[in-house]
């Protein structure tokens, strides 16, 4: 899970390579954190700020994401397996 | 010229009524009478009278292998019936075909209801399909009803083990034949909609008699790997034969084995085997499936930004409310100042009072000093700050006074009491400031 002690640690690039679904989920719930309005302004701004970067790995990944295909049991797909 | 068979078999006379030939007379070998020469034509109409006046082809029931049917546009179907040893050209009319409950494939055992004519254009002759049945067909819907029953009272059909498919997956797992269409049309779907995600292929066979344990065993692989999300198990379409295989018990409890949910989508809308039933989800076919299995690609750009502008508007939002908190603070502390004027009154006074009290030049600069600060505190930015006022400066150093000065995206460095915010500007309004000062 992406939280902000992990945010504040990541580098952009670092944020791009996180799992999809986690950039959304941690996006989703920075918006809900803002819009929940029980934060200081200060804080809202880093929270708008910690929006931002989410969105920003977000479209990376979109933009650069592709397909990875595995292949199981090449090796151990004789008939008698 | 196949096509033209229909044609020119409409074309020629219906009915037994051929031509008879004379009979021969004996023959003499005295007489040694000169042989009958007939025309190509004349002995085709005669293979065809025999064929036609022999009741068992005029209505008959063949069983055998469909080869290399032909559908060419006329909507008519050539093919041969074959089995090890023979083959017998067979053709099926399109009115035929579309009341067939199957549409002749390569390899399909069928059961052919027709008549045997001959052709005479060709010296051939052919069996005219009227019904296509396949073959062992009530054996194996028989077997499909009873394996069906048995597998629902185990429970394996329940509703209430059929899991939510994950929204977000980040590893998939396929088991499919490597070869052909549906693999090819699962990563194409995947690499439009959701490439995020990770394809974990197990390839097997879908088709035949040894296809029912390869599949279970692919499975098995699948089930062994660690973090897959979702397992699809997808086939193309096919006759009942060609989909049995997941209509087998092994198959059927594998996929009902799936520690993750597992989506089937074997063969076309209409195919339902006994496996998408035991799937936590069916997907009428491969493409579905991993349509099914992942989030909309397309539409996640949209989602995204529509997610930013919820928190731009939340912020707006928290400012704005922070500034008209400020404005009420602004007021109240306006209400205060005939409080500040009597401080400065009673330091005028303490002057006054140090001045004539002590005669002291020192101490009278001291004290000079003192309400000098004093009155600069209250003059000073810091105090105004400390009241909730800020003090936006451009990149430049400049003091914003202006909104007009800056635009959207310009960097802004704003100054508050305790310390400083890195901002940008979202937009500009003209307006804003009338109620500051109301």
């Amino acid at each position: 899970v992406i939280d902000e002690a992990r945010l504040a640690v990541l580098t952009d690039e670092e944020l791009a390579r996180r799992p999809f679904d986690e950039l959304v989920a941690a996006l989703q719930r920075t918006v809900q954190g803002l819009e929940a309005g029980n934060v200081g302004l200060e804080e809202s701004i880093e929270l708008y700020k910690q929006g931002l970067r989410l969105h920003a790995a977000c479209e990376t990944r979109l933009r650069e994401a592709e397909l990875t295909i595995t292949e199981l049991g090449r090796r151990g797909a004789a008939p008698e397996e | 010229m196949r096509d033209d068979q229909p044609t020119l078999w409409d074309a020629a006379p219906a009915g037994p009524a051929v031509p008879e030939p004379a009979v021969e007379p004996a023959v003499t070998p005295a007489t040694k009478p000169a042989p009958r020469i007939l025309r190509v034509s004349e002995l085709n109409r005669r293979v065809r009278g025999l064929l036609d006046a022999d009741g068992l082809l005029a209505d008959v029931f063949v069983e055998g292998e469909v080869s290399q049917p032909s559908f060419p546009p006329s909507g008519h179907c050539f093919f041969t019936l074959k089995d090890a040893n023979s083959q017998l050209r067979s053709v099926c009319f399109r009115e035929q075909l579309e009341r067939a409950t199957v549409r002749p494939v390569h390899g399909m055992n069928v059961i052919c209801r027709g008549r045997v004519r001959g052709y005479e254009p060709q010296g051939t002759y052919q069996l005219y399909v009227e019904t296509i049945t396949p073959a062992g067909a009530g054996d194996l819907h028989a077997r499909y009803e009873a394996l069906r029953v048995k597998l629902a009272g185990a429970g394996l059909f329940d509703e209430g083990r059929k899991r939510p498919i994950p929204r977000w997956p980040r590893r998939i797992g396929v088991v499919t034949s490597p070869v052909g269409a549906v693999w090819r049309d699962i990563t194409n779907v995947l690499r439009r909609r959701y490439p995020m995600c990770e394809l974990v292929l197990a390839p097997t066979i879908v088709q035949g008699a040894n296809s029912a344990p390869a599949i279970v065993r692919a499975l098995r692989r699948l089930y062994a790997e660690t973090n897959l999300d979702t397992i699809i198990l997808a086939r193309g379409g096919g006759s009942l034969e060609d989909l049995w295989s997941f209509n087998e018990e092994s198959v059927v409890r594998a996929v009902a084995d799936s520690p993750v949910p597992i989506i089937v989508g074997v063969g076309h809308e209409s195919d339902v085997t006994l496996a998408d039933f035991a799937a936590d989800l069916r997907a009428p076919t491969p493409s579905a499936a991993a349509e099914l299995a992942t989030p909309d690609g397309t539409q996640l750009p949209t989602i995204m930004n529509r997610l930013r502008d919820r928190a731009s508007a939340a912020l707006l939002a928290r400012a704005d409310q922070r500034r008209r908190f400020l404005d009420s603070e602004g007021r109240a502390l306006g209400r205060l100042a005939p409080d500040i004027g009597a401080a400065r009154q009673r330091s005028a006074d303490l002057l006054d009072r140090g001045w004539r009290a002590v005669g002291d030049r020192l101490e009278r600069r001291r004290l000079l000093l003192e309400a000098a600060r004093d009155g600069l505190r209250t003059l000073s930015p810091v105090a105004t700050l400390e009241r909730g006022y800020a003090v936006a400066r451009t990149v430049d150093g400049r003091i914003l006074r202006d909104a007009a000065a800056v635009s959207a995206g310009d960097p802004l460095h704003v100054v508050v009491a305790r310390g400083t915010v890195d901002a940008r500007v979202e937009r500009t309004r003209a307006d804003g400031t009338e109620d500051l000062l109301s």
